[in-house]
């Protein structure tokens, strides 16, 4: 496996909150997915690996690099949408371009102003008069626009009305499709970002409580539906997010190999049916089971 | 020309012109106190430069770029100086211009060291702006700078109505210091960069461990 960036005991501690001793690879090629809920310190997370923020303890390497060395070098080959973009308010988005575009080593005007044209960002526009998933698509134009070979975004979909999401996503698909570019991203799960997500990692209170490849994962979690009584007690004790209806219940497991053969006479006799569980239903009984 | 360095090179022109305007009175006084008085509004002049350049920066999208801490510092640090430096030849060389007898050698050493003055004091501000933010940093300066108006002010009126008020460019030291003027604004100079360059290192190493200008 390529790692292209990789990180070991990163800590970093607010007042009412702590991001605790986080370790994490990310191979290259790939679309790794940071979920939780809201304060899981998914952008804690996201600023210390864009080198946004300072740790208090840990280290980072990105492309095998560390930014105490060749910051300049690494963010010329990132692309960082924070969760809410910072530009200066006052000025317009051409001029915001002039100003960043001399510190780049490969800036790509033509395909900057090309992406704000599809995204209908008027570049004579005062940022400040844009709206916020105006704000987010330009600074996702900006990361867009200089070569770069690893995308970190921050609620990249946040603002954005259902066309943009679409076109961001495919966008990203497309971005990773010669298996030498990488996206990180974080975001609650609920926005699509969870479709193209493959390495997936979930927060919560600041630790990841799950990293796995994402089909693996929804390999193992399945919805179990079935009638009172029609359930091996072994299987019942398994289950986990129990929802006991009238017309029949259901409930979580996230081992569904071990429990297969148990469940299989149920499955046969038509007293229980087995479902695909989404990534929200798993962190969901992550949380609660935490 | 760096963007940075573009952008905050606006405010220290335009302040630098209304100092300008300020200074054409040394050009025409015979009245000593003016030798005394007018370098003292150059603290002053130079603390709003800063303040206006730094009201609407964004060190938050700075941080997006391929830019590092260091070379943000350096520029910043880079502006104050050479506005200090341009305010002094300025001075300087009006003085020099004015060899009249309104000023001497001692209201050379008493220029460069108030330039001196002013360019350690703004570049702490600048740290200050890092370390502590914009926003409670702006209340400092403008502090400073409503304190230094008063303080000019007040010295400019006592020193006429009062007597034996003690004037600064007057005092024993700079009198002995303006025995050899050239000599020891050279000195004072070196120092100051001296100064300048271990407050660039605290910079570097505050604006990178502080999140408080973000």
């Amino acid at each position: 496996m390529d790692t292209i960036l990789e990180a070991r005991n990163l800590t970093k501690h607010y007042e009412d909150f702590s991001l605790r001793s986080v370790s994490l690879e990310v191979r290259r090629g790939s679309i790794a997915g940071f979920f939780g809920p809201n304060g899981a310190g998914k952008s804690t997370l996201v600023k210390l690996l864009a080198h946004q923020t300072p740790s208090h303890m840990g280290t980072i390497r990105v492309f095998g690099l560390s930014y105490a060395d060749r910051e300049r070098d690494i963010k010329n080959r990132i692309g960082y949408v924070p969760q809410e973009p910072p530009f200066y308010m006052d000025k317009t988005v051409r001029w915001t371009a002039r100003f960043a575009a001399p510190y780049f080593a490969r800036w790509d005007g033509g395909g900057f102003y090309g992406l704000l044209d599809q995204f209908k960002v008027n570049p004579l526009k005062k940022v400040k008069h844009l709206s916020g998933g105006q704000k987010k698509l330009l600074s996702i134009a900006f990361a867009l626009s200089h070569g770069a070979e690893l995308l970190i975004l921050d609620e990249p979909t946040a603002g954005l009305d259902v066309v943009y999401r679409r076109a961001l996503l495919d966008r990203l698909r497309a971005f990773v499709a010669d298996g030498e570019k990488t996206v990180i991203v974080a975001s609650h799960i609920t926005d699509g970002l969870d479709e193209i997500a493959e390495d997936v990692s979930f927060l919560t209170d600041g630790r990841i409580v799950l990293h796995e490849d994402k089909d693996d994962l929804l390999s193992r979690w399945k919805w179990i539906h079935y009638k009172d009584g029609a359930l091996p007690q072994a299987v019942e004790d398994r289950l986990t997010s129990v929802q006991r209806q009238p017309f029949g219940n259901r409930g979580l497991t996230g081992d569904f190999p071990a429990v297969r053969a148990d469940l299989a006479p149920a499955l046969a006799a038509g007293d229980a049916k087995v479902e695909n569980a989404s990534l929200e239903d798993i962190l969901v009984s992550l949380i609660k089971g935490a | 020309m760096d963007p940075i360095l573009r952008r905050s090179s606006f405010f220290y022109v335009t302040t630098l012109l209304t100092y300008c305007g300020l200074m054409g009175r040394f050009l025409i006084t015979r009245d000593w106190p003016a030798f005394e008085i007018i370098p003292l509004f150059m603290p002053v002049w130079l603390a709003s430069a800063l303040l206006f350049s730094e009201r609407d920066e964004s060190y938050a999208f700075l941080r997006t770029l391929p830019v590092t801490d260091r070379v943000v510092v350096r520029t910043k640090f880079s502006l104050i100086l050479s506005f200090a430096t341009i305010q002094w030849l300025l001075m300087i060389g009006v003085v020099l211009l004015r060899d009249d007898g309104v000023s001497g050698p001692s209201t050379l050493v008493y220029v460069t060291l108030v330039c001196a003055f002013a360019l350690l004091v703004v570049a702490s501000l600048q740290v200050g702006i890092w370390r502590y933010g914009t926003s409670v940093m702006t209340v400092v300066i403008a502090a400073f700078v409503a304190l230094g108006l008063v303080l000019v002010i007040v010295h400019m009126a006592t020193l006429k109505h009062v007597d034996n008020w003690p004037a600064l460019s007057r005092l024993a030291v700079v009198e002995w210091l303006g025995r050899a003027p050239w000599l020891s604004s050279a000195a004072v100079a070196a120092l100051v960069l001296a100064a300048l360059h271990g407050l660039m290192r605290i910079g570097v190493r505050v604006k990178a461990s502080s999140e408080a200008c973000l």
